[in-house]
């Protein structure tokens, strides 16, 4: 499953800023996975199910995007 | 007119401040409380943003205690900032679905709060693009830094009345080499009533978000936000 970034409205330039969990990770539904920034709001990316943190696409100080696929999530 | 609730909180520190937000950002989620607006000033504190560098912080660990300065990292976005009294805090706990349900919008709108509390004052401030927050030609006057889980705000806006000086030398402001803190008494060349400045922050507020201020006890938001400690 596609961990994607949420719509925002119209933002400027988007940033990963961190990584909560890693590879691996058992997470739940609902889960703080990621936070993303742009125009200093700090925005929290979610897990869309309960799963397995399989691989991340986008790394920390890259830009990213609403819409985007930043990571893959094994579900259970 | 819409209402929205708010809650004068007067002068507290900002651990506490921040426990209280986090509680209700939660709460805000689940739907158990209300939007409201925090309206407050903060005991001299530094923050670090997620954007933010340590290194912008110009005084040791030692200078900081003994200023009696306490420093946070935190969840918003941003880099390095200063809170002291003489500076209006708002931090709205809003669902922004029910606000436009546009991030961009938002932030725009309360650097608008603060452009509108400065003119309030006879001072003409403004925004700079790729530099959010206010500004005048002589620095900057107010931050802006928020945080959003499932649409749902926290933090906000920090504006600059009559702060005293000597916190802004304590940092690089937002981690930019260079850039000035400049508050509404330095502009205007002689003190400022905060009481003046709330009037003008709350009318601002109300223009902006286009709804009418509810006041709320600061107890009774202290018993909102406890209700989570038990769920």
């Amino acid at each position: 499953m596609n961990v994607v970034v949420p719509e925002l409205g119209e933002v400027g330039e988007v940033k990963l800023v961190r990584w909560l969990v890693a590879p691996g990770q058992e997470v739940e539904a609902g889960e703080a996975l990621a936070e993303v920034e742009a125009d200093k709001a700090v925005f929290v990316v979610e897990a869309p199910a309960a799963g397995v943190l399989e691989r991340i696409l986008v790394g920390e100080g890259e830009p990213t995007s609403p819409g985007e696929t930043i990571a893959l999530l094994k579900t259970s | 007119m819409t209402r929205l609730r708010c809650a004068d909180l007067g002068r507290v520190r900002y651990g506490p401040a921040l426990d209280l937000q986090r509680r209700l950002h939660a709460l805000r989620q689940q739907g158990e409380v209300e939007d409201i607006v925090l309206f407050l000033e903060h005991e001299p504190v530094i923050t670090i943003g997620r954007r933010g560098d340590a290194g912008h912080i110009l005084l040791t660990p030692d200078e900081l205690a003994r200023a009696g300065v306490e420093v946070f990292p935190v969840e918003r976005g941003g880099d390095v900032t200063y809170h002291g009294p003489g500076q209006i805090v708002l931090y709205p706990i809003l669902d922004l679905r029910g606000w436009g349900r546009d991030v961009h919008r938002y932030v725009h709108d309360l650097e608008e709060v603060m452009i509108r509390i400065a003119r309030a004052f006879g001072i003409e401030a403004e925004r700079r693009p790729g530099f959010p927050g206010v500004w005048h030609e002589r620095g900057k006057l107010g931050a802006v830094g928020i945080h959003v889980r499932n649409w749902v705000t926290m933090h906000g806006l920090a504006f600059n009345v009559d702060p005293r000086p000597d916190g802004f030398r304590w940092i690089v402001p937002c981690g930019i080499p260079g850039a000035r803190a400049v508050s509404l008494a330095d502009l205007l060349g002689e003190p400022v009533p905060m009481e003046e400045a709330w009037e003008a922050a709350r009318q601002a507020v109300e223009d902006v978000l286009g709804a009418g201020l509810e006041p709320v006890g600061r107890e009774e938001v202290e018993a909102w936000a406890s209700a989570s400690r038990t769920g």
